[in-house]
């Protein structure tokens, strides 16, 4: 899109520069006019798929060519035999049109790596995908989607938080489990050839190696809930989860500072409030004493994080939400006062003083205003 | 009439302290982007020409100076973008897509054109308001969002540019906008934002387009406000700038996203604006003008256009107020909207 990340240059350009910026753009429009005159023509020779390579190698959002590219490869495939005939055009390189849907993933690859946040080359790569699956024999196409896991997950060593490669790691992951569930022709029920467990395994690695990941923490509370379903868990399975899940945040948060990791916490209190909805829902039969129980057991483990992070906003932060949602539960007897509770409230000012006025709607919400 | 959008020859490596906003500078600035054909970037960047003339023309209307762009040549640029059925590509012999029917459709309501439109071209608004309804998904898992283009790829912003351009032209009824408001809310994840599809991380790109189709949708009832509130606040970084997710870096345009949200949800005063102002303010080129993403970045006309509709949200002198929901001037929308549910 815009420019991001891009220091501003001062100097004034030479004339050198001058001249070669023109050489450039010279060259560059005339690779777009080429395109253009033998696109209006009807070409469908390979010669004009390899001027789209090149211009959308250098500029991938191009999106147009993109598009071209695709009614170009939708002639060769609807235009041929799509059993096995090189010959759809005559003077290409006898090239089957399958070679040309294999050949642009290999193309894709250097460019997803170059530009990464291009929206165009992941969707462009989806289609190439959806386009193998109607054209090519079906244990090729499935190992094609198969492969895109280890792509995404090449994509997210090298960047964690890519929107776009978690985007696009789920819809592989959609797909994935649909020609599974074609395979089988609908025997068993829910949760057959469901990845979820697999995803599950993933976003543990993943947070192992950077505990400041919110992309898979975030990913990691949509999978739970799915997978207790999809093993029809009962009581004991569904609570030993929630409370292992306490346990693992509980652990990281040796860091409070980190605010992914109380997002993540804030979304396994979530569960246990009594609105949760079911799909989001770990433990299905929480009665209002287990719900008094896990807030009185939460806030009391995050008053001990304050003993040696008592300069941590976040835990201020997380007491007063917490409290506030306690209070909720006609909780009998306390385990923080009033007074706890202005005194957290009066740190947390003074810690953030950015958001004051949230802290003032709190106060107000909390009734602590004397 | 073509402004270029990408970045360029900066001037200033780093604005100083409390920098005024230099007006008359970005003005200038707005008004030469078409005059940079000499730059690599201005060709590289066509992908985005017709947005660059929302962008431009937008800043300009909320810097007070509306007619600081030739308005014939504008429309004709405008028109020129425009295919047979109904939508517009970034340019002239590009594809038509949704991304640039919405922005066509935006300057055609801020130059107040849609007469004029439909004169030279018949039946001209009837056209793109089908272009669009068109796009909608109407069964399957996605129901009620839209795709881009004849391709097919959906994402919440498309859903939510229908939404803004199909009210703009008076034609929302074309389209199922409780199936779109169903698909919203499947986006919407525990921390009270949203994604980009169901089961998406909370993005603040999404949250915008989100709640901005709430509320044109008249279904602003369906946040969770406090929710949402709480993690939108959170975006805000100690130099006053927000970024878009946790732990991830500041940026004008995600300001202007997080903080419109936090506007249509009436929770503005949930962060400092005054620290905000001042990371706008420091993100211009005080020489050439215009405003880039951090300080001491390369400028560029989509980050120039949300920093200053970010500065009028928070009521900086000088400026014309700007309607968050549409990230248009609200003298332009409120002619089109009587009676919706726009608020500021």
């Amino acid at each position: 899109m815009a420019s991001h990340d891009r220091p501003r240059v001062t100097a004034e350009r030479t004339d050198k520069d001058l001249q070669r910026e023109k050489r450039k753009i010279d060259e560059y429009r005339s690779l777009v006019e080429r395109i253009e005159t033998r696109v209006a023509e009807g070409g469908s020779e390979a010669d004009v798929l390899d001027l789209t390579s090149d211009l959308l190698s250098r500029n991938p959002e191009y999106y147009t060519v993109w598009n071209h590219r695709r009614r170009l490869l939708l002639r060769y495939l609807e235009g041929g035999d799509t059993s096995n005939d090189a010959s759809v055009d005559p003077n290409n390189k006898q090239a089957s049109p399958q070679d040309y849907l294999l050949d642009d993933l290999r193309f894709l690859i250097p460019l997803l790596q170059q530009f990464p946040k291009c929206y165009w080359v992941w969707n462009y790569r989806l289609w190439i995908l959806e386009q193998i699956e109607r054209y090519l024999p079906r244990q090729q196409a499935d190992s094609c989607w198969q492969r895109e896991l280890d792509l995404v997950a090449k994509m997210l060593a090298r960047d964690e938080r890519n929107f776009h490669g978690w985007a696009y790691r789920r819809i592989i992951v959609d797909q994935l489990e649909r020609l599974a569930q074609e395979a089988v022709h609908g025997e068993e029920g829910a949760g057959q050839g469901s990845r979820s467990q697999e995803e599950f395994d993933y976003t543990t690695k993943m947070i192992h190696s950077k505990l400041s990941n919110f992309s898979a923490w975030h990913y990691r509370s949509k999978l739970i809930p799915r997978i207790l379903d999809e093993q029809e868990a009962d009581d004991t399975a569904r609570r030993k989860v929630l409370d292992d899940e306490l346990d693992l945040i509980q652990n990281a948060l040796i860091d409070p500072n980190d605010q992914s990791l109380w997002f993540y916490h804030q979304s396994l209190m979530y569960t246990i409030a009594p609105d949760c909805p079911r799909d989001s829902a770990i433990v299905l039969t929480l009665t209002n004493t287990d719900r008094v129980h896990y807030y009185e057991q939460e806030i009391s483990r995050i008053r001990e994080i304050l003993e040696d992070w008592d300069d941590c906003k976040w835990v201020y932060q997380a007491l007063l939400k917490y409290a506030a949602e306690y209070q909720t539960l006609d909780a009998g007897s306390k385990v923080y006062s009033n007074t706890d509770m202005r005194t957290w409230l009066s740190k947390l000012r003074q810690l953030d003083p950015l958001r004051s006025g949230r802290w003032d709607d709190l106060e107000k919400h909390l009734d602590l205003s004397t | 009439m073509s402004l270029v959008a990408g970045p360029g020859r900066g001037g200033a490596t780093q604005a100083t302290e409390s920098v005024p906003l230099v007006m008359d500078k970005h003005i200038k600035y707005i008004q030469d982007l078409n005059e940079r054909k000499d730059e690599y970037e201005y060709w590289l960047t066509e992908h985005l020409r017709l947005n660059g003339i929302y962008w431009g023309l937008t800043a300009l209307h909320l810097l007070r100076h509306p007619d600081a762009l030739p308005r014939a040549e504008v429309l004709d640029f405008v028109i020129d973008c425009m295919h047979e059925n109904g939508g517009f590509g970034a340019a002239k012999g590009h594809d038509p897509h949704m991304l640039y029917t919405v922005s066509a459709v935006q300057v055609l309501a801020t130059l107040d054109a849609f007469d004029e439109f439909n004169q030279q071209v018949g039946d001209g608004t009837n056209k793109v308001g089908h272009f669009i309804s068109n796009l909608q998904v109407r069964e399957g898992v996605d129901a009620g969002t839209f795709a881009g283009d004849e391709f097919g790829e959906t994402d919440t912003r498309f859903l939510y540019g229908a939404l803004n351009a199909l009210s703009l032209l008076g034609m929302l009824p074309l389209v199922d906008v409780p199936l779109a408001v169903e698909h919203i809310q499947k986006c919407q994840n525990s921390d009270g934002a949203y994604g980009l599809r169901p089961g998406g991380e909370s993005h603040a790109g999404q949250v915008f387009t989100c709640v901005g189709a709430l509320a044109i949708a008249g279904r602003l009832d369906l946040v969770d406000r406090d929710r949402l509130g709480e993690w939108l606040s959170e975006r805000q970084l100690p130099n006053g700038g927000l970024n878009g997710r946790p732990e991830k870096r500041e940026d004008v345009c995600y300001s202007w996203w997080v903080l419109t949200s936090l506007a249509m949800i009436e929770r503005l005063h949930w962060i400092d604006g005054q620290k905000l102002i001042d990371f706008i303010l420091g993100c211009q080129d005080p020489d050439i003008g215009g405003i880039s993403d951090r300080p001491g970045n390369m400028v560029d006309v989509f980050h120039t256009l949300f920093g200053i509709a970010g500065l009028s949200l928070l009521k900086h002198p000088g400026l014309e107020e700007v309607d968050p929901v549409y990230c248009m001037p609200k003298l332009v929308t409120s002619k089109f909207l009587t009676g919706t549910t726009t608020k500021s």
